[in-house]
């Protein structure tokens, strides 16, 4: 029973990878379905015990446990429906590389959710982070490209964020399953840094406010599908990333926790706000995803401030996160059809371009100077050193000193007296 | 002569052969040069294989002549020398098959492979050496190898290529070898010891091991691209593909690098480094390069060029990995000199599939390849990610090591260098990644060849493709037995542990 | 048992082929060869011997010091003859392929004679028949220089005759002054009546300047490139591998048993002008279009090298400076090969219009290549380890800034050949006519650079070879060992 778990386990995440390989999928009939099978299986399993997997990169775990059981189903539920959603197999180039990237993103989803340890979950949710910016861009329009780009920057910068994060982990305890740098972290001498940096990656991931500019492009411009998983995977896994990276029910951070609790309520007045004046029937997730997720920020200002608080509720973090991905989806879910049944007026859409985001003009001021400096002034820098250089060895005194100086040299006269010099010189050196 | 010291021999002398064989081959027999070729490659990584083995069980490989008196040419097996050879002639067979498909059909190929296998030979021997006058030795050779190598496309841009190449590295040569007659004139012997031969004259020497050392790294940084001394790596791009895949992933830039571990971990060893107070500098100067090499790679057009500026930074990862004296990060560099090579040659032979198949050069030609070539897309996607860094592949794992290892040993600042260089790897990378796969392809490529079944040629294919698996699977297994990063773990147990 | 007197026949036989070169013009290929051959024979012979006995003197005719002629050889000696009979020998091969009828029944006489010269230089025992010999050595290398005809050589070989008549004359008034001061011409027993006096200052003045002008050590190598260029190319290799050798040796000989002990001075003279020679004579090949005139000039910065072991004296120095002299010999006479060969296959000798002779000339631009190495000084190779011989003399003697003209003439050599190598390398614009080059030619060329390479890999035989009669004082192990001894 157990090898068949624990086989279970290790198919979760590695089945819907296999399968993403278009040869390899090319004679299953409905390979998003299958790819979801162990995961079902494993939901229907009463005890799973966890595995070790100390060869896997730096020695890693996968495992459900009672709060993961309930992620594993929310996420098999909005996969299926997701894989519903998507447009026929056929042997459109297109479609082929979408479901790549759905398989992708699946895989990674799937796999950070079984993942008992922080190396495992920082790989799973990049694996999954890169599919999903897939997903987004792929077939999609300019404004999908645009939700893509800021998307990932931002998904970049979390990752150098949580990568400090797992090294100040690693620097603290050997052991990087979650429960054991809980509890390393909680004992050393200064958390303020790996809270902070763990809250602002994951932040970054999640699309928490302020680093949500992506969320609403997402929303106008992604097919169906892609919308329906928004909830339930970049929102979801941050949240969850959250709450096991975070040694939470230990710490006492009085101060920080004012300043998340700030953070929530300013995320959801701003979200109000931004919703009544766009007022598209579209965005509607986007800011209730960000109401939500502003709800989520206070209760874990209020879990940091005081950790009696966090204890007594338990497992409540985990049902706000599942309930949240259900809610999404059945927004997105009520949306669409509204919108495919006319039913509702059609979004007034609006086709020029929105002003171009704060997140935009940095990179874009980045990419200039950047390129001042790597394109012009430091090449310039050395060029200039370089001419100055070469003047040196071009100039033509040079060569044509070298040049008289031999021809003088081959002359008699000079020969003479140089060979005269030369003994008189030797006698006079040997006389001393 | 006994097996132990014949092995070490053997392995050097199986590429030597087989080089000086093919020289004297015409033009026309492909099949006997292939032969020859492969199985030399393949006899090479049996007798490596044998070696591994016996290493492991406790034999003693080394071998002896003579050069001057009280001065031997030492041939000997440790565990580093274990982890270069077993990169350099693992590489060299993929690179081979590589080199057959992607010269097929091009004029002077016998002189190509004659010095493409003399060229392994002295990596080799790099490798193996066990002190530092056989290392200068082979490390010269290298050098001369390479330049008919750069030089192949008979052209005069080429030829300043390699004048460029040869200026560098000969100057880099003579500084060396003045820093090894230095050093030798003090200590009277140059062979490598764990935990270095020079501690005894820290007191008397100072100033003069100092300048050794920077006489020694200044030489050895030449070959491995430590900015200022890097300006030939990007000009001798105009060499064929493997060639680049050779230069950058196994053979120059890892010789430069691979002698910089032995001058800090085996000649002046991590104490006396510390103590002369040369660590910090190297750090320092490694983190430069890092940071300049990805900026410069930001704004190149020109694919290969793009790489070469990545290769500058990537290597001095290495650097920086053993700059920071302490065990975790030289476990993190010298894991990276098999890393970076498995990622490297992956993106250069898809640079040169890319090149041979749709004529494609720059960066801006490459929209929407993804869909013509996917499986090179797919491998060069693999590569672009290991060296951001994305869990888990190779990169990832260097990083890891590095960071811990920077923290560990109180050196913060390091970590920011890899955030930033992480960053910049993704600004020049993702870019491509977004153009090859999700733009729209143009109706023409520049210069398009047809293969029949597969997208390109099967040995230009196979290549690519297996050491993306290869970058894959260093990554994730990085715990198993017998994976880089354990043997990497275990030269350094060899190295701090008393 | 009366043992065979190879010295003798080292002299003679040579000899005894030129005259029948001379006397049987239509036999001279068969009589060079046997005469090619026995010399290696009898310098093999002798080698024996000196291995088995140590060093030897032998008196011609039985005759004592004083009055009769001494023959003496030791490990220096025999280095030099044995570097002289290999070199010897593949020019002989070599130009077996390279003269027509006409000029081969010149060749052979002379090249006889001048070997002869040499072997007789390299064992004489005083210095009044070294200046004999010098003075042969010089009038054969002249006549060889004008063998190629044309305005050039033999403007060139006139200008080699004067420059030899006046270092020779200069040499034979320092033996004139050493004669009437200590009544001897003997090497040894001079070396034990020698004292410091003005007369022994100006003769050694006079001999070393004389010696130096046949050296041609900047700032006296006026008379080198020319002559060197324009002999035919087997010429140019045998005067640039062994005949200004020949004065150096007659030089190191001096400076080792004569004037030992006349001060650091001088030494430190010349070696300055060594490094000067170095960096000179680098910096002009670099500037020369043609190929021959390259390497003519690569020969002067090569001998420079040689000068930088007077100041630093110890025996480790000599060894080798001597040890570059021999690496140096095979690789330069390889080199001026291989130039002959690209210029039978081109018709010229512009270095820019080399035009891919690296593909279709590939033994000699192997050849070409190997001897570069050497002479640039690249292991593994001769010129590699005479190269750390002399770095770690200097660092040693703490005299660290010789290193400097021995790294930066390595960084110029390797300059000029490698400008060879690249042009060989890439594709010139026109496509011209191209003659045949025999085999023998390339492969003599190709033997004498493998020798120069494999000098490199064989270091301690030679090595032990400088030991026998310990021309260089006591060898290095020693000294530390009395040294700890006491």
């Amino acid at each position: 029973m157990n090898e068949i778990t624990s086989a279970l386990l290790l198919l979760t995440p590695l089945l819907p990878v296999v399968l993403a390989f278009p040869p390899l999928r090319s004679r299953i009939s409905h390979p998003c379905y299958i790819a979801l099978l162990p995961a079902i299986v494993l939901l229907l399993v009463p005890s799973v015990v966890p595995i070790e997997l100390p060869w896997l990169l730096l020695g890693s775990g996968l495992g459900v446990d009672g709060a993961s059981r309930w992620l594993l189903a929310m996420s098999v539920v909005i996969w299926t429906a997701a894989a519903t959603l998507l447009p026929k197999p056929g042997n459109h180039a297109a479609d082929n590389r979408f479901t790549v990237f759905f398989l992708l993103t699946m895989a990674g989803n799937l796999g950070a959710i079984v993942a008992t340890d922080m190396v495992g979950f920082f790989s799973f949710s990049a694996l999954m982070g890169y599919g999903f910016y897939g997903l987004l861009v792929s077939g999609g329009d300019k404004t999908a490209r645009r939700a893509g780009r800021i998307y990932i920057s931002f998904m970049i910068a979390a990752d150098l964020l949580l990568f400090e994060v797992l090294l100040i982990a690693a620097s603290t305890t050997s052991e990087m399953a979650f429960e054991s740098v809980r509890l390393a972290v909680s004992g050393s001498a200064s958390p303020g840094l790996y809270v902070s940096l763990v809250l602002a990656g994951f932040a970054l991931k999640a699309g928490v406010w302020p680093f949500h500019s992506w969320l609403p492009l997402a929303f106008r411009s992604a097919r169906p599908a892609v919308a329906l998983l928004v909830g339930g995977v970049p929102i979801a896994m941050g949240l969850l990333g959250m709450v096991r990276w975070l040694p939470l029910g230990e710490i006492t951070l009085p101060g920080m926790g004012l300043i998340i609790r700030i953070l929530g309520a300013a995320a959801i007045i701003y979200a109000i706000v931004a919703g009544v004046k766009r007022s598209q029937l579209k965005l509607l997730p986007a800011y209730t995803a960000m109401i939500a997720t502003g709800f989520f920020s206070i209760a874990l200002g209020a879990g940091l401030a005081d950790p009696a608080v966090w204890n007594q509720y338990g497992n409540i973090p985990y049902f706000f996160i599942v309930s949240l991905g259900f809610g999404m989806v059945i927004v997105v879910a009520a949306i669409c059809w509204l919108q495919t049944d006319h039913h509702a007026p059609a979004a007034i859409v609006k086709q020029e371009d929105d002003p171009s985001l704060w997140i935009e003009r940095c990179a874009g001021a980045v990419v200039r100077w950047g390129g001042k400096l790597g394109c012009e002034t430091l090449p310039r820098l050395r060029s200039a050193w370089l001419a100055k250089a070469g003047s040196l060895l071009q100039v033509c005194a040079w060569r044509k000193a070298v040049d008289a100086a031999e021809y003088s040299l081959q002359r008699w006269i000079l020969a003479i007296t140089l060979f005269l010099l030369l003994g008189l010189v030797t006698v006079f050196l040997a006389a001393m | 002569m006994n097996w132990d010291a014949g092995l070490p021999l053997l392995i050097v002398a199986t590429s030597l052969f087989s080089g000086l064989m093919i020289f004297f081959l015409s033009e026309k027999h492909v099949v006997a040069r292939t032969t020859l070729n492969l199985g030399g490659a393949v006899f090479k990584l049996v007798l490596v294989g044998v070696m591994i083995w016996g290493v492991f069980h406790g034999h003693h490989y080394e071998a002896r002549l003579p050069l001057l008196p009280g001065l031997d040419l030492l041939l000997r097996a440790d565990a580093e020398s274990m982890l270069f050879v077993v990169l350099s002639s693992g590489l060299w067979l993929v690179t081979t098959i590589y080199a057959i498909g992607y010269l097929e059909g091009s004029p002077h190929r016998s002189r190509f492979f004659g010095f493409f296998s003399l060229c392994v030979t002295a990596t080799v021997g790099v490798a193996l050496a066990g002190n530092l006058i056989t290392f200068v030795l082979f490390y010269e050779l290298l050098t001369l190898s390479t330049y008919p190598l750069i030089v192949h496309r008979e052209t005069e841009v080429a030829r300043r290529a390699g004048r460029t190449y040869l200026i560098y590295t000969i100057t880099g040569g003579a500084l060396l070898l003045v820093g090894t007659v230095w050093l030798y004139s003090m200590t009277g012997t140059l062979e490598f010891a764990h935990r270095g031969f020079v501690a005894g004259l820290l007191d008397t020497h100072r100033v003069s091991l100092i300048v050794v050392f920077v006489l020694l790294v200044a030489g050895l940084g030449v070959k491995a691209a430590l900015v200022p001394l890097h300006g030939w790596l990007p000009q001798a791009m105009v060499a064929p593909a493997p060639v680049s895949a050779l230069l950058h992933a196994v053979a120059v830039v890892k010789a430069g690098a691979f002698g910089i571990v032995r001058v800090v971990d085996d000649v002046y060893g991590v104490e006396a480094t510390t103590k002369l107070g040369v660590s910090g500098p190297l750090a320092a100067l490694a983190a430069v390069t890092i940071i300049y090499g990805s900026l410069r790679a930001l704004f190149q057009d020109d694919l290969k060029r793009r790489l070469a500026f990545s290769t500058v930074s990537q290597v001095s990862y290495i650097v920086l990995g053993i700059a920071i004296i302490g065990p975790i990060a030289t476990t993190g560099g010298l894991v990276h000199l098999v890393h970076q090579g498995v990622m490297k040659i992956t993106l250069f032979f898809c640079a040169g599939n890319l090149a041979e198949t749709l004529g494609i050069h720059k960066v801006s030609e490459m929209n929407g390849v993804g869909r013509r070539m996917p499986w090179t897309m797919a491998a060069f996607t693999i590569g672009a990610l290991g060296m951001i860094g994305v869990p888990p592949l190779a990169g990832f794992v260097t990083k890891w090591y590095l960071g811990v290892g920077a923290l560990d040993a109180g050196q913060e600042w390091v970590v920011y260098i890899l955030a930033g260089s992480s960053l910049l790897n993704a600004g020049y990378f993702l870019p491509v990644l977004y153009a090859v796969w999700f733009k729209p392809a143009p109706d023409s490529w520049p210069d398009e060849r047809s293969f029949g079944r597969f997208e390109t040629s099967w040995a230009l294919l196979a290549p690519p493709v297996v050491t993306a698996l290869l970058t894959l699977a260093v990554g994730l297994l990085a715990s198993a037995p017998f994976s880089p990063l354990q043997w990497a773990r275990f030269i350094t147990t060899l190295e701090y542990m008393p | 048992m009366q043992q065979i007197p190879w010295e003798v026949m080292l002299i003679l036989l040579p000899l005894a082929g030129a005259m029948a070169c001379f006397l049987w013009p239509r036999r001279t290929l068969l009589f060079g060869l046997i005469s090619a051959l026995g010399v290696g024979g009898c310098v093999a012979g002798l080698g024996w011997r000196l291995l088995e006995q140590g060093a030897q003197r032998y008196a011609v005719g039985g005759w004592g010091a004083p009055l009769g002629i001494d023959l003496y050889a030791d490990g220096l000696s025999l280095l030099m003859l044995i570097i002289t009979a290999l070199v010897g020998l593949g020019v002989s091969i070599y130009s077996i392929g390279y003269f027509e009828r006409r000029q081969a029944i010149l060749f052979w006489p002379l090249w006889l004679l001048l070997w002869s010269a040499l072997n007789a230089l390299f064992l004489s025992a005083d210095i009044f028949n070294l200046y004999v010999t010098l003075e042969l050595l010089g009038l054969a290398a002249v006549a060889l220089v004008a063998l190629a005809g044309g305005a050039n050589a033999l403007t060139a070989a006139m200008r080699y005759l004067l420059v030899n008549m006046l270092a020779s004359l200069c040499y034979l008034l320092g033996v004139a002054l050493l004669y009437h001061n200590f009544g001897s011409v003997d090497i040894a027993i001079l070396a034990q009546r020698v004292e410091a006096s003005p007369a022994v200052w100006a003769a050694m003045g006079l001999m070393s300047a004389g010696l130096l002008l046949k050296s041609a050590l900047f700032p006296l190598h006026f008379w080198l490139p020319p002559a060197h260029a324009s002999a035919p190319a087997p010429v140019s290799a045998l005067l640039s591998a062994l005949v200004v050798k020949a004065s150096f040796y007659i030089l190191l000989r001096l400076w080792l048993e004569i004037f030992p002990q006349t001060g650091a001075a001088p030494g430190q003279l010349l070696g300055v002008l060594g490094a000067a020679a170095v960096l000179w004579g680098g910096i002009q090949a670099l500037r020369q279009t043609r190929l021959k005139l390259l390497i003519a000039y690569s020969t002067v910065a090569q001998l420079g090298y040689l000068f930088l072991a007077f100041p630093l004296g110890s025996s480790f120095a000599w060894k080798g400076s001597l040890y570059l002299l021999l690496s140096h010999a095979l690789a330069k006479a390889a080199m001026f090969m291989a130039a002959g060969n690209i210029l039978r296959f081109c018709g010229h000798d512009r270095i820019a219009d080399l035009d891919r002779v690296a593909q279709r000339l590939p033994v000699t631009m192997i050849a070409f290549s190997v001897a570069g190495v050497s002479i640039v000084g690249l292991p593994p190779s001769g010129g590699f380890i005479g190269k750390w011989m002399l770095l770690e003399a200097a660092l040693r003697a703490g005299q660290w800034w010789w290193v400097i003209p021995l790294i930066l003439g390595g960084l110029l050599a390797a300059a000029y050949i490698f400008k060879v190598i690249g042009y060989a390398f890439t594709q010139a614009g026109v496509l011209r006519q191209t003659n045949k080059v025999p085999m023998s030619m390339e492969w003599a060329a190709l033997a004498l650079a493998l020798a120069a390479l494999l000098l490199g890999l064989v270091a301690l035989w030679p090595l032990s070879l400088m030991e026998i009669g310990l021309p260089f004082g006591g060898s290095e192990v020693d000294a530390i060992q009395r040294a700890e001894q006491s």
